[in-house]
């Protein structure tokens, strides 16, 4: 397939994303600790990192599915300040910039895998059902599975929900992309289907941060390796550089765990 | 044998009349219970939690002699039929407010998160993602309600409402020779004939619609 494909129907620039000084406790419990960090735009962001570094929880802050305590982060042209009162406006535009598939997909089981797709662009984009339900049909014969459009989610394998909310999101023609661990609830052999479509939407330009443990995936697409431990980013540069020669003992000993799994 | 029957059927309106406003009343009256039971605000939430125990802890019997005999608004006070209406539709509401919470407890944080990413509003989130999967999951305990709530709303003839088991009641005081025991057997056939039907078509609704899914 073609890169640009998936979204040559998005007209928009793709956005950075700037995360700076954010900081977030749940409890008593500091998950994020000053945390900054800038995503180009049209780059790809590899996020690793043991679980409970606070990697999934810094991406759920980029589009405020948690609230930062601290920090500002910036996404295109809109920035939200911690602590200064969101607007319901200014919420919804954030989310609608930003893009973001889940580990356990999400899809809404009581809606076909059509108007899954269809539904959200509807009521977010105002597009009329028939315009509406021709870009699903478009976007889910790109990844293989417009023969699926009327089933229910249920019916479909795992490695087809995602690549379904991966094109859910996409639909709505959104600025940046955010994946928590897009293939961790995947069988290898079906996570490629999905980390295929990825690949092509990184070369497509779109702006992605993704938390993954797939080294592989993130040595090859990533442009920029962030790793992650108790709440701090450890290191960060070069994917391939940073697996090759971590200058941290905590990224050595992570790497070598996930490379021996 | 025949006279009975036909006096017994003659509450049968009435019994049907009162189960369904006082179900109709309970199906919305659930709906801000449940959003109560469901609040991030803990006294609201924990009022409301109080006073949904609170009617469901008294009987249904005690609930309406209190309301029937106990409640006066100015020279006001309710007709037995109102009172039946009310005093099940309150109970009705607190039991299905119950009932609506247990349907969205049991949906993954994940669909209202993934409604949100999107984009979508608190409303559409609510009404469009959260609740038909919802009530589909709550469909059954709902409709066993529906039917105990049938069958309870004959508490209403103790306050004179004139349903069935006040009919059945009626003919045995009038015919005390003959009639026995036979009107309230026949009562209890109806409540099984109207019964089982909808018991049946919930069960074949509910497995319809899991299939799809």
């Amino acid at each position: 397939m073609n890169p640009g494909l998936l979204t040559q129907a998005t007209p928009l620039a793709h956005a950075g994303v700037e995360i700076s000084h954010l900081s977030k406790s749940f409890g008593d419990n500091l998950v994020l600790d000053d945390i900054s960090m800038t995503v180009k735009p049209g780059s790809v962001t590899a996020l690793i990192g043991p679980s409970g570094s606070g990697k999934s929880t810094l991406l759920r802050c980029v589009n405020l599915l948690e609230t930062p305590d601290e920090g500002t982060i910036t996404v295109g042209s809109q920035t939200i300040v911690a602590g200064a009162k969101v607007k319901d406006r200014q919420l919804l535009e954030l989310r609608r910039q930003v893009g973001m598939v889940f580990q356990s997909f999400n899809l809404f089981p009581h809606y076909t895998v059509l108007r899954n797709v269809a539904f959200p662009q509807e009521k977010i984009l105002g597009r009329s059902r028939e315009e509406a339900e021709e870009r699903a049909l478009t976007l889910l014969e790109r990844v293989g599975l417009k023969d699926k459009a009327e089933q229910h989610p249920g019916r479909c394998s795992g490695g087809q929900q995602q690549r379904i909310a991966i094109v859910r999101a996409l639909a709505l023609n959104p600025r940046a992309m955010l994946f928590d661990e897009p293939t961790s609830a995947l069988d290898p052999e079906v996570g490629i289907e999905v980390l295929a479509v990825m690949r092509e939407l990184a070369d497509a330009g779109m702006t992605m941060i993704v938390v993954t443990h797939e080294m592989q995936f993130a040595r090859d697409v990533g442009d920029h390796l962030v790793v992650m431990a108790d709440g701090h980013i450890i290191e960060e540069g070069n994917p391939a550089e940073i697996m090759a020669h971590p200058r941290e003992e905590r990224t050595r000993r992570f790497l070598s765990a996930v490379l021996e799994r | 044998m025949g006279d009975a029957i036909t006096a017994v059927l003659l509450g049968l309106p009435m019994t049907l009349l009162v189960t369904a406003l006082a179900f109709t009343i309970g199906a919305i009256g659930g709906i801000p219970i449940m959003l109560g039971l469901r609040s991030q605000w803990k006294p609201l939430r924990l009022t409301i939690r109080f006073i949904v125990d609170l009617i469901r802890g008294i009987p249904p019997i005690v609930w309406l002699f209190l309301i029937y005999f106990g409640v006066q608004i100015g020279a006001l006070r309710f007709d037995s039929l109102s009172a039946a209406v009310v005093g099940l539709g309150i109970i009705a509401s607190a039991y299905l407010a119950e009932i609506y919470r247990g349907g969205f407890a049991t949906l993954p944080r994940g669909q209202a998160e993934a409604s949100a990413a999107l984009g979508l509003g608190v409303r559409t989130t609510f009404g469009r993602i959260l609740a038909p999967q919802a009530l589909r999951t709550a469909l059954p305990s709902i409709t066993t309600y529906g039917l105990s709530l049938l069958k309870d709303s004959s508490i209403a003839s103790t306050i004179g409402v004139a349903d069935m088991v006040f009919a059945a009641n009626m003919f045995a005081r009038q015919n005390p020779a003959t009639a026995g025991i036979v009107p309230f057997f026949i009562a209890a056939a109806v409540y099984l004939i109207v019964s089982i039907p909808i018991a049946v078509f919930a069960r074949r609704l509910d497995t319809r619609l899991r299939k799809a899914q």
